[in-house]
This record gives C-alpha cells, sequence and structure tokens, in this order.
C-alpha cells in the first residue's frame, strides 16, 4: 500500500517545536498551580467557582497538544496510510467542545445564581495566626493566575503561526485573555466586599460568556478543519498564500497547458492534488509530472504530498 | 480550489511573501494599564480595612448598640435549655459576642430546621444548635470557620448568608476566644 512519507518538523523548526512543548508542559504546570489555589480559596463565590472552572478547561488545548503531538510523528502504515495528522484536529475538536459546553452550563448556572439573588457569603481564615478576610486571598490567587498567563500567551503566539498549530493557537490567545477573567472576577470580590451581592453573579456571567464565545470560535474552526477546508492562516484566517505560490508554479510550466488543482489541511499539514492537462507529443510526461509535484512540495514544508494527474481537458469552470 | 485561469494577474507585491504573518496589533499596554488599576482598586481597601468588606443588608450596623437575635436549639453540651435563658458554652460565647457590640440577646428557641428557615428570611441573626460544618444547610446559610474541633467533628456557629461584615465582625470575636474555650468539653 502506499502510504505517506513519514512527516518531520524542517530542521530549522525543530526548536521552535521543541520550545513549544516545554511552554505548553509550563502551562500544564502553572493552570494546575492556579487552580489549585483558587479551589481553596473559592468559597461560596459564583465568579470564582466560574473562573476556576475556566482554568480547568484551559487545561484541555495544553494536554490535547502534547498528546498531538506524541500521536502525529508516528509513521504512516498499513492501517493508517495517511499518518496521524488528524489527531491533531481531533484533540482541537474535543477542547473546543469541552469549551462550548461547559461555558453554556455556567452561563445558566451564574444566571440561575442571579435571578434566586443569592448572596455569597465570604468569611474569614487564619493564616500563621493571621485572621484574614478570604476576599483578599482570592484577589490574589486571581492575580497570579493573569500575569504568568499573558507571559506564557504573548511566548506561544509566533510558536503557534511558525509551527502552524492551532491548537497551540487558540490555547495562546486563550491564555492572553485569561486576565479578562481575572478582571472581572476581582471585581465581582471587591464588589461583595462593598456589599453588592450581585456583583459576583455579574461577573461570573460575564467569565461565562467569554467561555462560551471563545468554545463558538474554536468549535467552527475544528468543525471546518475536519471538512477539509481550503488552508487559511492560523492568525487571521485568510486564504494561506501559498496556494498562490502553487498556482504559479503551475502556470510557469511550458508543458502545460491548463490545469487545476485543491489542497486541504490535514492537521498542520497540507495534502493536495492537482490536475494537469499537458501538451501534445509529450514524451517526458511521467519525469515531468514528478518533477513539478517536487517542486510544489518543496515550497513549503507543510506541503506534505502533491499529487499531480495528467487529464485530457478541464470543463471551463475547473481550470485554474 | 478551483479558480478561473483568466482571474489570475499576479502583481510584483503579491511575489514571494512570508506565510507567516505580522501578527494584529495587539495592545499589551492597554491591558497591562488595566490591571494595574485594578490592583490599585484591589489594594486601596487593603488600607483602610475598616467598613469593608460591607454587609448587602446592614446586619452588623442593626446589631451593634442594638439587639442580637439568637435562635438555639438544644443539643447538650453545647446547647441547654434552662427555665429561664440558655446555658452551655455556645450560648455564652454568642452573649460574650453581642457584648462585644453593645447589644443584648433575644433568645428565640424553635427546631433546627425552623431555625434555619428564618435565617434565610432573615429573621434571627444566629443560630446556635451544637453544629458541625458537616451540616447539609451549609449552602442555604452561612456557616462560621469553626471555632473548635473535637476529634473530627468541627463546630461552628450559624449565621445570614452573605452578610459578610456581620459574618467578619463574628469570625474575628471567634478566634480571638479559641484560646480562651475550655478544651475538656465533651459532646
Amino acid at each position: 500500500m502506499k502510504q505517506l512519507v513519514k512527516f518531520e518538523y524542517p530542521p530549522e523548526l525543530v526548536p521552535a517545536f521543541r520550545q513549544a512543548k516545554r511552554l505548553e508542559w509550563l502551562t500544564i504546570a502553572y493552570l494546575i498551580s492556579t487552580a489549585a489555589l483558587m479551589y481553596l480559596t473559592m468559597g461560596q463565590s459564583q465568579a470564582m467557582k466560574t473562573a476556576w472552572f475556566e482554568d480547568l478547561l484551559s487545561l484541555t488545548p495544553a494536554v490535547s497538544f502534547h498528546i498531538a503531538t506524541r500521536v502525529i510523528l508516528r509513521s504512516p502504515n498499513e492501517d493508517f496510510p495517511y499518518g496521524y495528522h488528524r489527531a491533531v484536529s481531533i484533540a482541537y475538536l474535543c477542547s473546543s467542545v469541552a469549551l462550548f459546553a461547559v461555558g453554556g452550563f455556567l452561563l445558566i448556572d451564574s444566571a440561575t445564581t442571579l435571578l434566586k439573588a443569592e448572596h455569597p457569603t465570604i468569611g474569614t481564615v487564619v493564616i500563621a495566626g493571621h485572621q484574614i478576610w478570604l476576599g483578599y486571598l482570592m484577589i490574589a490567587a486571581l492575580l497570579w493566575g493573569t500575569f504568568p498567563a499573558l507571559y506564557l500567551g504573548k511566548k506561544k503566539l509566533p510558536l503557534a503561526k511558525q509551527l502552524h498549530e492551532k491548537n497551540l493557537y487558540a490555547d495562546a490567545e486563550m491564555n492572553k485573555a485569561d486576565w479578562m477573567t481575572a478582571a472581572a472576577a476581582i471585581l465581582g470580590i471587591l464588589g461583595i466586599g462593598m456589599g453588592w451581592w450581585w456583583a459576583d453573579a455579574a461577573a461570573a456571567i460575564f467569565i461565562a460568556f467569554d467561555i462560551v464565545r471563545d468554545g463558538y470560535t474554536n468549535l467552527r474552526q475544528a468543525v471546518f478543519d475536519l471538512m477539509n477546508q481550503a488552508p487559511k492562516t492560523v492568525d487571521d484566517q485568510q486564504p494561506d498564500p501559498l496556494l498562490d505560490q502553487v498556482r504559479r508554479t503551475l502556470a510557469a510550466q511550458p508543458w502545460v497547458k491548463n490545469f487545476s488543482f485543491r489542497l486541504r489541511e490535514e492537521g498542520h499539514i497540507y495534502l493536495g492534488e492537482g490536475f494537469v492537462v499537458p501538451t501534445e507529443d509529450n514524451e517526458q510526461l511521467a519525469q515531468q509530472l514528478e518533477d513539478t509535484a517536487r517542486q510544489i512540495e518543496r515550497l513549503d514544508w507543510r506541503i506534505h504530498e502533491f499529487i499531480l494527474t495528467p487529464v485530457r481537458e478541464l470543463s471551463e469552470q475547473e481550470s485554474a | 480550489m478551483l479558480l478561473p485561469i483568466g482571474n489570475y494577474h499576479p502583481t510584483p507585491t503579491s511575489l514571494p511573501q512570508s506565510v507567516v504573518r505580522r501578527p494584529p496589533r495587539s495592545h499589551p499596554f492597554s491591558a497591562w494599564r488595566a490591571l494595574r488599576e485594578l490592583l490599585w482598586v484591589a489594594l486601596l481597601p487593603l488600607l483602610g480595612c475598616d467598613g469593608f468588606p460591607k454587609d448587602p443588608e446592614h446586619t452588623l450596623d442593626q446589631v451593634r448598640n442594638g439587639t442580637l437575635v439568637v435562635g438555639y436549639s438544644e443539643n447538650p453540651p453545647w446547647v441547654v435549655k434552662t427555665t429561664g435563658t440558655p446555658t452551655g458554652p455556645e450560648a455564652e460565647l454568642v452573649e460574650a459576642f453581642a457584648r462585644t457590640l453593645s447589644a443584648r440577646v433575644q433568645w428565640r428557641n424553635d427546631t433546627e430546621q425552623n431555625l434555619f428557615e428564618a435565617l434565610e428570611r432573615r429573621q434571627v441573626h444566629v443560630v446556635v444548635a451544637g453544629l458541625t460544618d458537616q451540616n447539609p444547610w451549609k449552602e442555604k446559610v452561612a456557616f462560621t470557620r469553626p471555632y473548635m474541633e473535637v476529634g473530627k467533628e468541627k463546630h461552628v456557629l450559624a449565621s445570614i448568608q452573605g452578610e459578610n461584615a456581620f459574618i467578619v465582625a463574628l469570625e474575628r470575636f471567634l478566634h480571638q476566644q479559641e484560646a480562651a474555650l475550655p478544651p475538656s468539653v465533651q459532646p
């Protein structure tokens, strides 16, 4: 059976890939520490509870990144001739479904808390003989959940673009947006301190809404990926300029009379097919097909396999 | 990707361009500034610790120099019913707490269930009934932090949910009393 060539990152990207893995391990450790701090200080605050859930959920992209990176580098085999690249898309789908569903649950939960006019109680704790209001500890935990996350997000964004990793990109964006969650929760707790019982639930609704929005954006993208959407750039979802390069390469071949092609994303690599109408009395067709296909594959590391098929003619609307 | 060939006009500007695009300008500075301001808002109340947190329903203000309404349900040795005012360590604790607020205690005897319902309606301020933190009513009313541990049982008082100034005042009082309580009290 013809299998895909085993995928390896080009040498210049290996350091970026290693750093991304390191940062994702750091992210996991950091998020667990935040979640633990938040859990210990949560009390009865709905905003804290929501922020805690968001924190736990933001573990999923990092964890799925690690699982996926282990799986995708496996060699294609008899059972999986196309390799394991889709694992990235599946991991991405899972994390976005989790985000979306839990966000929806929290939105309802927070809205009910607000409607029932539940007054959140925040008492005191004694730490090393000092008795302090738990609200201050909550704020401290939330601040710990903010600044390192901002830093991690900023570090991961450029790597995600380099490696063409949508999962990593979504993760970095979420880390970067985390400060809004923390700010909302802090305002909610300060609101409780001011005697505004509704502030907490209102902050929780804001946070839950943010989770749902994140979930929706990512879910949409994950579904598009699995449906073989044409390649888009990671950051702003524009058609990938690589498409233009492929078109130009095909158009520049003297032996090609007419052509058409398509590319699809398979995880973070591209697979594609081209259809060419060769000029008549072509004696080295097989050689030319192969050379041009290799030339296109060399355009960028992401084009992992490009297959050229000779056809007798292409209809008007098919030719590119 | 089946585009009509006639539409393709390569322009010099669209020639080799890096696929990694410039990131859309993010605004780290506004985020940082917002956080810094937030920090200040968070720290200001710390400086003036008095009157923070506040009660949504002003329980502490009403009790101070007024009446502390205490619901009790007999549970010896913690609360013991007598012909007059109840006795037992929890009854004494509440009396002492009322003194710190210059308030007089108004006792109200009822079943635990009825007292918790009264707490939910804010008709009593505190409930003493030898409660532990495992009581399932902890979701509906505010339990103080344990003022005493006997074996694995953590003993608490119950108060109105969300009246944080009052609860903080009560917990501060309980914390100061912890050392003074007889360690030999056994249920």
